[in-house]
């Protein structure tokens, strides 16, 4: 702080600017873009970075994008270094240098006062396509990342102001649905925009040197508070391990394991994961970086805003290079945002739920979905989409409350938007036959887990293409502080398909065609649970059984309540007691 | 004016603002306590308070008056405390839990909470019933209407003792058959239930949307019913010889019956009458493009009208409920008089969004309050009076104010109390400031092209300030601007909004007739609804407007428009109405992009007649309403100032008063910062500009 001319009210005043302009930025996105993975996902982030450059403010999008623009950011100012310039626009989205999957795509605007670098207004977003053999960029036939799509390294898109339209030309033409892919390039340089107009607004009104003071200060504070909620935790190390399940790779179930080391008022985390597969769920350290972090928000479970001083006092080591969470080309990766992501993550959490046990809460169910392609004969012209309506999962129970319903995945923790079923229906040829909570879905525990959902989709008068991606189909997510489910098969995910009368479950990641008149449902997990099961106010369970969240056998096996009689939901409190008891 | 009087009555949280409007051109305003319990009591009280002042009896008034109310209260407290009817939905079958899965979001700014709930289900899941029937996006039969479906949930309604019904069918918009049939059932078989028909109430493509739209309808009707009835009941007694007006959140005034069936437009039509009374106020200046602005004991309500229009929002949560209905766009936020100020984790001065509300109040009220608010940094800045509030009615505690400062804020902060005072009034403004962004710069316009025009009691200390921060150089303010809303209900017209899906390509000859003849349908109605409620055809307007987006966007952009034939010729006018606005208010435009509608609208609005303003007579000079002199506060350095005090009952049309100065009614005090003058107009209105 030596110095800085830092008054606190200026201090507030820049702090409430900045989060205005990154809110602007963020309608800008949300109003205009095409692709729905991207605009009803929130599958996007809006950053306002400093000439350093270092993250001044993160919009409080999907925590998958949390860590990664920061060392993208400053991969693509070196790459660049020297050769920036006022009126560039830099697109990239490869993971080598700092992204996440190629699917996201980043756009960087530096912003110029008075000649000076003084931010950049970054925006990513994920594209609907990014070329390669399979529509949507999720392949799980992929060996190496060539499969996948097209690697973008940093590139000028724009130079001094002036588009450079062979360039985008050659990136577009290698796009499937060419024309949302370039409505959403719009849509992110707008956003980008947007944000530097803002800017330049504040430092016209404050000056230079005050408006660079306060943002020095705020990241210091920031800082500040992530090292004095570290300090409250007992010096130790912590350990965590969560299980990846194998999604149909073939190769097993992985380990995941976090190592946390809180000394005074720093952490170090560390992570080992099994080396790398030639299969879509390697994860590049960017990414890691995303899945780390979100495991000390649960943690420190802030309110917003957020900046990169939160992490100043988190240093991280991924682990070897070519391993799961530190991948290397040519490792393929298209997966990596939800898996492994969510089980880093949860190894994280369940470490921290070692070190501060008071501030824990249940995992919430991973992402399984699928992305949907086929022709539109209505309009003569392909579609591909991921459905975001096909991966909302269940929360986790905290030690105060339920887990909620449909908000899920981990990875984006309530941030997304599944789309409105008339819409879907309306821009792709699909009929949604159901979009429902599932009955014991959400984990047992004295808080119970949030319900997942299932998505049921048949195309309208078009065979469609299914790609299904994630894991949690096998192992239900985790509970908190003593929580467990009995009644598992109803708690994790699965892909029905119902053809000619016969419904076959599948439980692997798979690139699968339906006819009109057949039917492909997609489940999801519910949430963890919180604390014993057995502890649930019987009351409690019997409103869950009244509202189909909860079966009779769910109330019996999973919480030891013997309902009697359908209909009046009568309890048999010896019986009951018993139960609890044994 | 062809009655002696208009009656307008505001039915807020803390007071029920009332203006009384005669054809002589006297205006008067009134303020009583609302009585949430029985808020006939809050009426009667006005008018008594009325008959006081000026010797008119509540008999006589009534009888001679067009009377305009709002139902605010009743409609936002039923559905705060979660008291509403209830409520049964018969939805779907597969599609019962769209209003539970809320698009599978939770709210930003929670994102890492563990503690925040869900929102409370209106219909719980056991009283959602599924149906088996699917139209399909073309408007096709997928599957028929089980009518014994529809049955069986009538049975478990009526087991349940369920008081309204809502009906909600996936693309029942394109195909409303289904929800009529089901409809005929559900009042064949619970004949005194009250019905909403998603397709009927909101039709406009968007299943969630419709299905909350119904169900909020559905769970509020019956209590706006008994309050309407109320209402009525009241005003016949007292002799009114022509049916009560109803306030509604489009802007607009309904009849009671028409309330009643559509609860949903009476929630928060409080502060939706402001741009009516700002263009009234503007008017004689030419003044168009207006933002107002509302601060009360918790809130800070933004409206704004953009060349003699107010915004509208559609498709918005309220409340943490969807819901789909045009609105005139009320941005809130909670920063006002009551406003706590306070150190956040990061160290970090915050104000608001909680709130001393009235009991205890801030600190200054002397009523157990201990917490620092937006109140006492005004008290301590100087700009309130010690005397008190309304008229020396509430008298103020300075050292309770500074104590609470002090020890909150100013110590931990290592600043003066003065200081520290100054610095809450800045960020109250900052937020404030943030706010009206939301309503200008994120809706396309530049908030220095605008007059900003104050209403609400509380407002009159921050205005200048606010007007300052944007870069705005002229403000008004009205001598009525604590009881702004009910004015603005006075002159407002009676308003029904017609609405249509069209999922249609703006592409050849057919699309352009399809559309003309959605809109000329709607239309037909309107008019005849109008027609039927007394209108002439010369009094009867028409505004049309289109969600429009690029084809494969998944969000539309309204687009407002004049009535014209849609041919395919004129289908460029759409298109380019829909480009330019699209880069207003995104920064660019794809004018070689294929366009679509989703949905349209046309407003039909029957015009009444207003009263005449308020007159003033000539002023004497400002001097003489001087009533003395008092330190304030208008700098971060703390530094006071001795600054004249001015009576604004003593100021008369064409007086001028030189900032810095304080102006004080008996309902508000006006803060004129140093570089702006105040000129009392013959209306009453002081206009402030920047020197």
């Amino acid at each position: 702080m030596a110095g800085r001319n830092v008054d606190p009210i200026t201090l507030s005043v820049v702090r409430g600017v900045l989060e205005t302009t990154q809110r602007e930025m963020t309608l800008t996105l949300e109003q205009t873009a095409r692709s729905s993975v991207f605009n009803l996902a929130h599958d996007y982030s809006t950053a306002l970075f400093n000439h350093t450059p270092e993250m001044i403010l993160q919009g409080q999008d999907i925590p998958i994008h949390l860590g990664s623009l920061i060392p993208a950011m400053k991969s693509v100012a070196k790459f660049f270094e020297g050769d920036i310039h006022e009126g560039d626009i830099i697109l990239h989205n490869d993971p080598a240098y700092g992204g996440s999957h190629i699917i996201d795509t980043c756009m960087y605007f530096p912003v110029f006062y008075e000649g000076e670098l003084m931010f950049w207004t970054v925006c990513k977003g994920h594209l609907t396509d990014i070329g390669g053999p399979v529509p949507a960029g999720y392949n799980p036939n992929a060996t190496e990342i060539f499969a996948e799509g097209l690697r973008i390294p940093p590139v000028k898109l724009w130079d001094r102001g002036v588009p450079r339209n062979d360039v985008i030309n050659l990136l577009l033409t290698n796009m499937r649905a060419r024309r949302d892919q370039e409505g959403d390039f719009n849509a992110l340089i707008g956003a980008c925009q947007v944000g530097a107009r803002a800017l330049k607004g504040l430092v016209d009104k404050y000056g230079k040197q005050v408006v660079q003071d306060c943002i020095a200060e705020l990241l210091d504070m920031a800082e500040a508070h992530m090292r004095h909620l570290i300090a409250a935790v007992p010096d130790g190390t912590y350990s965590g391990t969560a299980i990846l399940e194998d999604a149909g790779h073939g190769f097993g179930d992985f380990e995941i394991t976090a190592t946390v080391t809180i000394e005074g008022d720093g952490c170090h985390i560390a992570i080992q994961s099994p080396p790398q597969i030639p299969y879509f769920i390697n994860s590049y350290e960017g990414n890691s970086h995303s899945g780390v972090y979100l495991g000390v928000m649960m943690f420190a479970q802030l309110p917003p805003p957020y900046n990169e001083g939160l992490y100043r006092c988190v240093s991280t080591d991924m682990g070897a290079k070519g391993t799961l969470c530190n991948a290397q080309s040519p490792a393929p990766h298209m997966n990596c945002t939800t898996t492994p992501m969510e089980t880093l993550t949860d190894a994280v959490r369940l470490a921290f739920e070692q070190a501060a046990p008071d501030k824990v809460s249940a995992s919430w169910g991973h992402a399984n979905g699928c992305n949907i392609a086929g022709w539109d004969k209505r309009h003569d012209e392909e579609y591909v989409t991921m459905v975001l309506a096909s991966i909302i999962s269940g929360a986790g129970a905290t030690a105060s409350q339920d887990g909620w319903h449909a908000v899920g995945p981990e990875c984006c923790f309530g941030a997304l938007t599944s789309g409105d079923i008339e819409m879907l229906e309306h821009s792709y040829p699909i009929i949604i036959h159901r979009y429902s909570l599932m009955e014991d879905s959400g984990g047992a525990g004295r808080n119970r887990g949030g319900s997942g959902t299932c998505w049921e989709v048949e195309p309208l008068d078009t065979p469609m293409t299914l790609i299904t991606f994630g894991e949690g189909r096998r192992i239900p997510a985790m509970g908190a502080a003593g929580a467990k489910s009995e009644m598992v098969s109803k708690k994790v995910g699965r892909l029905e398909i119902t053809r000619g009368g016969k419904t076959e479950v599948i439980t692997d990641n798979v690139i699968e065609t339906i006819q009109p008149g057949e039917r492909a449902a997609n489940f999801n997990p519910g949430g963890g649970g919180f604390g014993p099961a057995f502890e649930r106010p019987v009351e409690r369970v019997v409103d869950d059984v009244k509202n189909g969240l909860v079966s009779l056998e769910g109330a019996r096996r999973d919480y030891g309540v013997v309902i009697t009689d359908a209909a009046t939901l009568d309890v048999d409190h010896a019986a009951t007691a018993a139960l609890r008891r044994a | 004016m062809q009655t002696q009087y208009r009656l307008g009555i505001d039915a807020g949280g803390t007071f029920t603002d009332f203006i009384l409007a005669d054809r002589d051109g006297h205006v008067r305003i009134v303020k009583a306590l609302s009585t949430p319990q029985d808020p006939t009591l809050a009426i009667r009280n006005g008018l008594a308070l009325i008959e006081e002042e000026t010797g008119i009896s509540p008999a006589e008034i009534v009888s001679n008056a067009d009377l305009c109310i709002n139902g605010t209260t009743v409609g936002l407290n039923a559905l705060i405390t979660h008291r509403g009817a209830k409520t049964g939905l018969i939805a779907t079958a597969g599609h019962e839990d769209s209003i539970e899965i809320r698009l599978g979001h939770k709210e930003d700014g929670y994102r890492y909470d563990p503690e925040y709930p869900p929102a409370t289900m209106l219909v719980p899941r056991h009283l959602r019933h599924g149906v088996r029937e699917r139209v399909i996006s073309t408007g096709a039969v997928h599957t028929p209407l089980n009518e014994d479906d529809v049955r069986a949930a009538c049975r478990h309604f009526l087991a349940e003792g369920v008081q309204s019904v809502a009906i909600s069918f996936v693309w029942s918009v394109l195909h409303p058959d289904h929800e009529r049939r089901a409809a005929e059932i559900v009042r064949e078989m619970m004949p005194d239930v009250m019905l909403t028909v998603g397709s009927e109430l909101y039709p406009q493509v968007r299943e969630y949307t419709r299905t909350s739209t119904a169900i909020v309808n559905a769970y509020l009707g019956p209590i706006l019913a008994q309050y309407v009835e109320a209402v009525d009941r009241q005003f016949r007694a007292m002799g009114a010889k022509n049916p009560v007006r109803y306030f509604q959140s489009n802007g607009g005034l309904a009849t009671g019956e028409i309330v009643a069936n559509q609860a949903v437009y009476a929630i928060n039509s409080g502060p939706a009458s402001a741009p009516q009374a700002a263009l009234y106020l503007g008017q004689p200046y030419g003044e168009e493009n207006l933002i107002t602005v509302d601060m009360g004991g918790t809130s800070f309500d933004i409206t704004l009208t953009w060349q003699g229009r107010a915004n509208v929002s559609k498709n918005i949560d309220f409340l943490r409920y969807r819901i789909g209905i045009p609105m005139i766009q009320v941005e809130t936020l909670g920063a006002g008089g009551g406003s706590i100020g306070w150190i956040d984790p990061m160290g970090l001065l915050q104000m608001g969004p909680q709130s001393a509300g009235s009991e205890p109040g801030p600190a200054c009220y002397g009523r157990g309050g201990t917490q620092p608010t937006t109140t006492d940094a005004n008290l301590v800045l100087g700009y309130l009076s010690p005397g008190g509030l309304v008229g020396g009615r509430l008298p103020l505690d300075v050292e309770k104010a500074r104590e609470a400062i002090r020890i909150h804020l100013a110590e931990p902060l290592g600043l003066s109390v003065e200081r520290a005072a100054y610095g809450m009034f800045t960020i109250v403004n900052t937020n404030m400031v943030n706010g009206i962004r939301r309503v200008s710069v994120e809706r396309g316009y530049d908030p220095r092209d605008f007059v900003l025009n104050c209403a609400g009691g509380a407002t009159g200390s921050h205005i200048m300030a606010l007007a300052r921060e944007i870069g705005i150089r002229k403000v008004m303010i009205s001598k009525l601007a604590s009881g702004l809303c009910a004015y603005g209900q006075i002159l407002s017209d009676v308003k029904y909004n017609y609405m249509a899906p069209a999922p249609i390509r703006l592409e050849g000859a057919e699309a352009a007739a399809q559309l003309d003849a959605l809109f000329n349908g709607l239309e037909i109605k309107g008019r005849a609804d109008l027609t039927q409620d007394g209108f002439a055809e010369d009094r009867i307007g028409i505004r049309r407007s289109l969600d429009m987006r690029y084809v494969g966007q998944v969000h539309e952009c309204t687009v407002s428009v004049d009535p014209f034939e849609i041919t395919e010729a004129s289908l460029d006018r759409l298109k380019a109405a829909f480009h330019a606005r699209h880069e207003e208010l995104y920064t660019y435009s794809e004018p070689n992009s294929a366009v679509e509608v989703v949905n349209v609208e046309s407003a039909i609005a029957g015009k009444v007649d207003r009263p005449n303003r308020m007159r003033l007579a000539p002023g004497k000079g400002s001097e003489a309403a001087v009533k003395g002199l008092r330190p304030m506060i208008f700098a971060a350095d703390g530094v006071s100032q001795e600054t004249p005090v001015f009576d604004g009952a003593a100021l008369g049309a064409g007086d001028t008063v030189r900032g810095p100065a304080v102006i004080e009614e008996v309902t508000t005090t006006l803060v004129i910062e140093p570089g702006w003058t105040a000129v009392l107009d013959e209306n009453g209105t002081y206009v402030v500009t920047a020197d």
